[in-house]
């Protein structure tokens, strides 16, 4: 009786980690587009023509499957040799073609889905934009190239690596309102887009109110009137020479902080570097935690 | 009269352009923060807001959206086109290839005007150049050279702003028009090219009216024709390069703003060009007001947006009559 049970028990954790280990081709699924796509068989040659998916691929090991990227794709260190496709805007179709890739990984913008299904290519759209997509994105993508368990033990990772920092800055008893500048038009981050998330768990409190949307475009008037403890994204210089700006009280105290380049890649990108990334805010917004 | 009804409407739009917004500003309070700033007390609060944000804003409106008026009715007297404006002659697209330059290379935000200027200068030689038939400027000739020349700099904007990929979105709200940051420095800054270009058109305006009988009548009745277009265009070169610099392109006032004027107050240029100015003004400011209170966010889509149809309009009223 008791070792049938465990039989049975061993035979079915088996199959289930079995499973989880291998993807099934085909595999059928609803891309970021909205299509139905069927992955025929395990991609070996890939073009991703988005950073954050070159990224992820490469810390799932897949990134051997990688025959081209696109412009900006610039990290890991591997990436860099793979031959350029172009941007999102000016794609070089023809290039990716002569690749000859199985697949071809793309972001919901550009249109590139079109002329490379018509030369026979399989196409996926996947861009993840909120927080939690980010995770979800990198486990599809672990589906689709057959990199599952990988992607599985990617997300864990980044999970504990955000939970490492959340426990430091999450008990803080002054947390500084915040206005983060992601382009000088002025265009800020809302709190529910993955970088507004980042903010948060860095131990801010953003200014901008849900209500204005993901990404939104601020009017001056009201960075000044919300009168940030802490302006991120700007350097002292151009934030001081903006008018009326000198009354915020982030200016007062001295603290405008432009974002390293390195850092504002890693926050732009919705990818494996996430943790990174939010260890690196949550340096700017509470040095003093990490000393 | 009708001076008077435009004029308070200007007003009305300085005021309410200063009191509406993101934040609301009760009358007494934009007035007393106005009469703090005047006399140099300390600015606290909304002070802040009106005095050192709106206020600007609304008074580079107002010199932008009347330097554009000025010049689109100064150019469709000049060159007796109704379709002329200060994108006419490549005006506008070199202004504006001249500051992104400037703006995709990071140089001082002063030298942005100076750029506009050389290149809206440069454009319009080209123009002229291409225009010439002997020592004459023939208005269709100069109107499509004119477009070449502008289609031509756009192309070479929008390459830049392709290649500056870290700026682009600052470059792009700039080509589709925004009075976003434009602080008391950039009115100071502006304000010489729109005094000394639209002054200069204002000036010309008796001159415009005797060429409205004709070329060749203007010539007999003494007035040097060639050379009137010569003045009417660097003068416009001027006061454009200057709207043009901070705020970006745009569309429409220049062009519409002066039918309007012409279709309530008759053609004579000496009232056409100053309430063009006057309506111009209004018009930008109310236009910047729709801008940041709605989600069109910049007031060069709003121009776009409501001086297309209400153009039309116009001029279906107008023939029904």
């Amino acid at each position: 009786m008791n070792r049938t049970f465990l039989t049975a028990a061993l035979t079915g954790f088996l199959t289930l980690g079995g499973a989880s280990a291998a993807t099934s081709y085909p595999l059928t699924l609803k891309d970021d587009l909205g299509r139905t796509v069927t992955v025929k068989a395990e991609p070996r040659r890939i073009v991703s023509m988005l950073p954050s998916t070159s990224e992820t691929l490469c810390a799932i090991a897949a990134c051997e499957k990688l025959v081209g990227v696109d412009a900006y794709s610039d990290y890991p260190q591997a990436v860099m040799k793979l031959p350029k496709m172009g941007g999102l805007y000016d794609p070089n179709i023809e290039a990716i073609i002569a690749q000859k890739p199985d697949l071809v990984l793309v972001s919901q913008y550009g249109k590139l889905e079109g002329p490379l299904t018509q030369a026979g290519i399989t196409v996926v759209a996947v861009n993840p934009e909120t927080y939690d997509e980010v995770f979800s994105k990198t486990l599809t993508l672990g589906r689709i190239v057959n990199r599952e368990a990988q992607a599985r033990a990617l997300v864990t990772r980044m999970k504990s690596d955000i939970a490492r920092v959340e426990i430091l800055t999450r008990n803080v008893v002054r947390k500084p309102t915040a206005y983060l500048e992601i382009d000088p038009t002025p265009y800020s981050v809302g709190p529910n887009s993955f970088m507004g998330v980042l903010l948060t768990k860095a131990g801010a409190r953003n200014i901008i109110p849900a209500s204005m949307g993901d990404f939104p475009k601020v009017d001056p008037e009201f960075i000044v009137k919300a009168n940030p403890q802490l302006i991120l994204g700007v350097d002292a210089k151009t934030a001081g020479a903006r008018p009326g700006w000198n009354s915020i009280s982030a200016l007062k105290t001295g603290r405008v902080v432009n974002i390293p380049a390195e850092l504002n890649t890693m926050l732009g990108r919705p990818g494996p570097r996430l943790p990174q990334a939010l260890r690196g805010l949550a340096k700017i917004v509470h040095p003093e935690l990490f000393k | 009269m009708k001076t008077a009804g435009l004029v308070l409407l200007l007003l009305s739009a300085v005021v309410l352009g200063t009191g509406l917004g993101s934040v609301n500003v009760p009358p007494g309070e934009v007035l007393g923060a106005l009469w703090r700033g005047v006399t140099g007390q300390e600015l606290a609060g909304n002070d802040v807001i009106v005095w050192q944000i709106r206020l600007p804003r609304v008074v580079m409106g107002v010199l932008v959206g009347a330097s554009l008026s000025v010049c689109g009715g100064a150019f469709q007297g000049v060159f007796r086109n109704p379709l002329a404006d200060p994108y006419l002659l490549g005006v506008a697209s070199g202004s504006a290839l001249g500051a992104t330059i400037a703006i995709v290379s990071g140089w001082p935000r002063t030298l942005i005007p100076v750029t506009a200027l050389l290149l809206a200068l440069a454009a319009v030689t080209c123009t002229l150049a291409l225009a010439r038939e002997g020592r004459r400027f023939p208005p269709n000739r100069l109107i499509l050279a004119g477009v070449v020349v502008g289609s031509v700099l756009s192309a070479a904007t929008t390459a830049l702003i392709l290649r500056g990929e870290d700026r682009a979105r600052q470059v792009l709200a700039y080509t589709l028009g925004d009075l976003g940051f434009s602080g008391w420095p950039d009115v100071l800054t502006v304000l010489p090219y729109a005094a000394l270009g639209g002054g200069a058109l204002l000036l010309l305006a008796r001159a415009l009216d005797t060429l409205q009988l004709g070329e060749l009548t203007a010539r007999s009745l003494g007035v040097p024709v060639e050379r009137l277009r010569l003045i009417t265009v660097v003068a416009a070169s001027v006061a454009t390069a200057g709207a043009v610099a901070y705020v970006g392109v745009i569309g429409f006032v220049g062009l519409i703003v002066p039918h309007v004027v012409r279709l309530m107050f008759g053609p004579g240029h000496r009232t056409l060009l100053p309430l063009s100015a006057l309506l111009g003004g209004a018009l930008l400011v109310y236009a910047d007001l729709l801008a940041r209170t709605t989600p069109l966010s910049q007031v060069g889509i709003v121009t776009t947006l409501l001086g297309g149809p209400f153009f039309l309009w116009l001029l279906r009223r107008q023939s029904s009559e």
